[in-house]
């Protein structure tokens, strides 16, 4: 135990009182101010860095998701990058005002593609996706998932390469269906046995997206080019 | 009292005879969250140690300054700004370990083991007991993170560290990695400690009575 | 409609498919310290749900008025020292877990004070427990959620209100509390049993808990499915083409 401290010689009541709250709470007051600043200091020192990989997570990923896995590790020898310009773009839906994350894809001031980040409801919880588009708006380029929560051994193979690999190339102007054995049409995709409702999120996110930001991404490209015409 | 243990006594008693997880029943919830992964077991055991560590030795240097109605409040604070430096690096170097481990990493700050370890030593042991006693908990910790997790991984995913240890004939038992998993590999693991420390101490009674068990 | 739809699906969300005990791991200490009988258990799990509730008001009026970028507070006093557009930019959001601890410190400390003055043979019989709820990580865990859906979301539409705050910090308790009276009836009935040595109390409470954690898992999907069920809108069903709905809602 601490040794008691010796009661301070018993003046007014006005200078008791003062012993007893204010003087004793000045540990804590200069500790507070000293790991205010030391806080303070970590938030603008590392503040930029944190910032910098949230953003990253998403562009780092956009050369891969256009152009192809290897097409991007060959850009990447070589040097060269794509100028990704994130926009927000919103959506009137029943009345609500729906926003996505759509990255402009450029290289050497020419659009060759969008990335849309879009997520839904997953069987388990939210699944977060990173869907690749040639501008025309018509072509699948890539698929990402960022984030899923679906169970392990079968929703979480949503994630996996050859699963993913379906959806390339595959055209989004008819919606795609979820099929389970059977003749595939062309617009059709296996569903992972076990994880039907994992692999219809999926699909529906990747349908609703496509078909909600049609109009928006040709509305922007047109006024982007618009923009370049005029001097 | 004159019969504290030393430095080195704390030490080695935080590995095992008192370890946080198995003997006291501290810090339960990490121990179940984060161990699916070795990597994600042995981040936060890291994290925790460093958190342990600062406590302590902040804790260890005002502790003639504190008032006894004061201190949980000095403690918590400490604690917590600990805890936000390292969440804050965690999210600034190792991003995709700092998603997984979540929310987690701030529940340090109600995790157990920091606050007893500040009450019960670091408030009144000198620097370099409160350090060593800090080292020895955190060792521990670790300790039993890693058990938990070498078994959630080998057996629910065939992995160790990411890297394929059981042949890929294994029907990796998924339930390992989920939460019924957690539970049912703590309490498991947690009966075999009770058993190994209740033959220890049995060996130990024999030898002092001289009778064979 | 929409909104309650939500917020129906965030309470059962909380409660039983990501019950916090059995899925997210929190609040074990209590779980396995307090729940040898039923009765007690009913009381711990209603005392956390009560600070539960007052932590996350309190958390979600800091965080939304105070430390986020932009909130009205702390931006109002900024402007008296630097410009408008620098003060709107303020993040203060480093200070939320420092903040978070103490707010529920206030409320347990406040749950202990009504307690002690109304219900002076309940604050009795809690002893030492009461107090120790400031380390139950169910409540920080509580705050951290719903921190979680103020600071960093994309769509400005996503930002939780008070109302889902509440409901998901409320049907948080009601699940530990749930959980608690569900494993102290267990143990009560386990007190017959012939546990072994090195398996009795915690290792066998733990192991129980597992099997809970399993059935709980049962759980999975039902959201999805609710919302699957009482969605009014048509529109997307014809994009998704999902065969299987054929019910029209308006």
């Amino acid at each position: 135990m601490e040794p008691k401290q010796p009661k301070p010689p018993i003046a007014s009541t006005l200078e008791r009182l003062k012993n007893r709250y204010i003087v004793q709470a000045w540990l804590v007051l200069i500790l507070t101010l000293c790991f205010g600043g030391t806080l303070a200091g970590v938030q603008l020192t590392l503040g930029p860095i944190i910032e910098t990989n949230k953003l990253n997570e998403t562009i780092q990923r956009v050369p891969e998701l256009i152009l192809g896995a290897d097409q991007a590790r060959k850009m990447e020898k070589q040097g060269r990058s794509l100028s990704v310009e994130p926009l927000s773009l919103g959506v009137e839906k029943h009345g609500r005002k729906v926003f996505y994350n759509v990255y402009d894809a450029k290289s050497n001031g020419e659009r060759i593609g969008w990335v849309v980040k879009a997520s839904g409801q997953g069987y388990a919880d939210k699944i977060e996706l990173l869907i690749g588009l040639d501008p025309p708006n018509e072509k699948i380029t890539g698929l990402f998932i960022l984030e899923q929560k679906e169970t392990p051994g079968l929703g979480n193979k949503i994630a996996a390469d050859y699963w993913r690999s379906q959806f390339i190339n595959k055209n989004v102007r008819t919606p795609l269906v979820v099929i389970r054995g059977g003749v595939k049409p062309a617009n059709g995709i296996d569903a992972i046995t076990g994880a039907t409702i994992s692999s219809r999120t999926v699909t529906n996110i990747i349908n609703t997206a496509v078909s909600d930001l049609k109009e928006p991404l040709s509305l922007h490209a047109a006024s982007v080019s618009r923009a370049k015409d005029e001097p | 009292m004159a019969d504290q243990p030393t430095s080195m006594e704390r030490l080695i008693q935080g590995i095992l005879p008192e370890n946080p997880v198995y003997r006291q029943l501290l810090g339960l919830c990490p121990t179940l969250a984060v161990t699916s992964g070795m990597k994600a077991a042995i981040t936060m055991s890291c994290a925790v140690a460093f958190v342990l560590l600062s406590a302590n030795v902040i804790v260890s240097l005002i502790r003639n300054l504190l008032k006894p109605h004061l201190r949980i409040v000095i403690f918590t604070l400490t604690i917590a700004t600990f805890v936000t430096i390292a969440d804050r690096i965690l999210a600034a170097y190792m991003y995709q370990m700092s998603k997984t481990l979540g929310p987690y990493v701030p529940l340090i700050i109600v995790n157990c083991i920091i606050l007893c370890r500040c009450e019960v030593c670091a408030s009144k042991q000198p620097l370099f007991t409160a350090v060593s006693d800090a080292v020895g908990q955190a060792a521990g910790f670790a300790l039993a993170l890693s058990s938990i997790a070498a078994v959630r991984e080998i057996l629910g995913t065939g992995m160790f560290f990411e890297i394929r240890v059981l042949p890929a004939s294994w029907p990796d038992w998924v339930i390992m990695v989920l939460p019924p998993g957690a539970f049912l590999t703590l309490g498991l693991l947690l009966g075999a400690v009770n058993w190994m420390g209740s033959l220890h101490s049995k060996n130990k009674q024999g030898k002092e009575g001289g009778e064979k068990t | 409609m929409n909104y309650l739809l939500e917020i129906l699906l965030i309470g059962i969300g909380a409660a039983l498919i990501n019950n916090f005990v059995l899925h997210y791991f929190v609040g074990i200490c209590p779980f396995i310290g307090v729940s040898r009988q039923v009765v007690t258990a009913f009381g711990m799990g209603c005392a956390v749900t009560f600070v539960i509730s007052i932590a996350a008001f309190l958390s979600w009026t800091v965080t939304t008025y105070i430390l986020v970028p932009g909130a009205p507070l702390s931006s109002w006093i900024a402007e008296f020292f630097i410009s408008a557009e620098r003060a709107s930019r303020i993040d203060l959001t480093i200070l939320s877990y420092i903040v978070y601890i103490f707010a529920i410190a206030s409320s347990v400390q406040f749950v202990e004070m009504y307690v002690r003055k109304f219900f002076p043979p309940l604050y009795q019989s809690f002893g030492v427990f009461l107090p120790l709820i400031t380390t139950n990580c169910a409540i920080l865990f509580a705050c951290l959620l719903i921190m979680g859906h103020i600071v960093g979301v994309d769509n400005p539409e996503d930002v939780w209100d008070l109302g889902k705050s509440l409901t998901l910090a409320v049907f948080g308790g009601v699940g530990f509390t749930i959980a608690i009276v569900i494993m102290a009836g267990i143990r009560e009935e386990l007190d017959f049993c012939d546990i072994p040595g090195p398996f009795r109390g915690a290792a066998i409470t733990l192991v129980v808990a597992g099997i809970l954690a399993m059935a709980f898992m049962g759980f999975t999907g039902v959201d999805s499915g609710l919302k699957k069920v009482l969605t009014p809108s048509t529109v997307e069903k014809t994009i998704n083409g999902d065969h299987l709905d054929h019910m029209k809602n308006n």
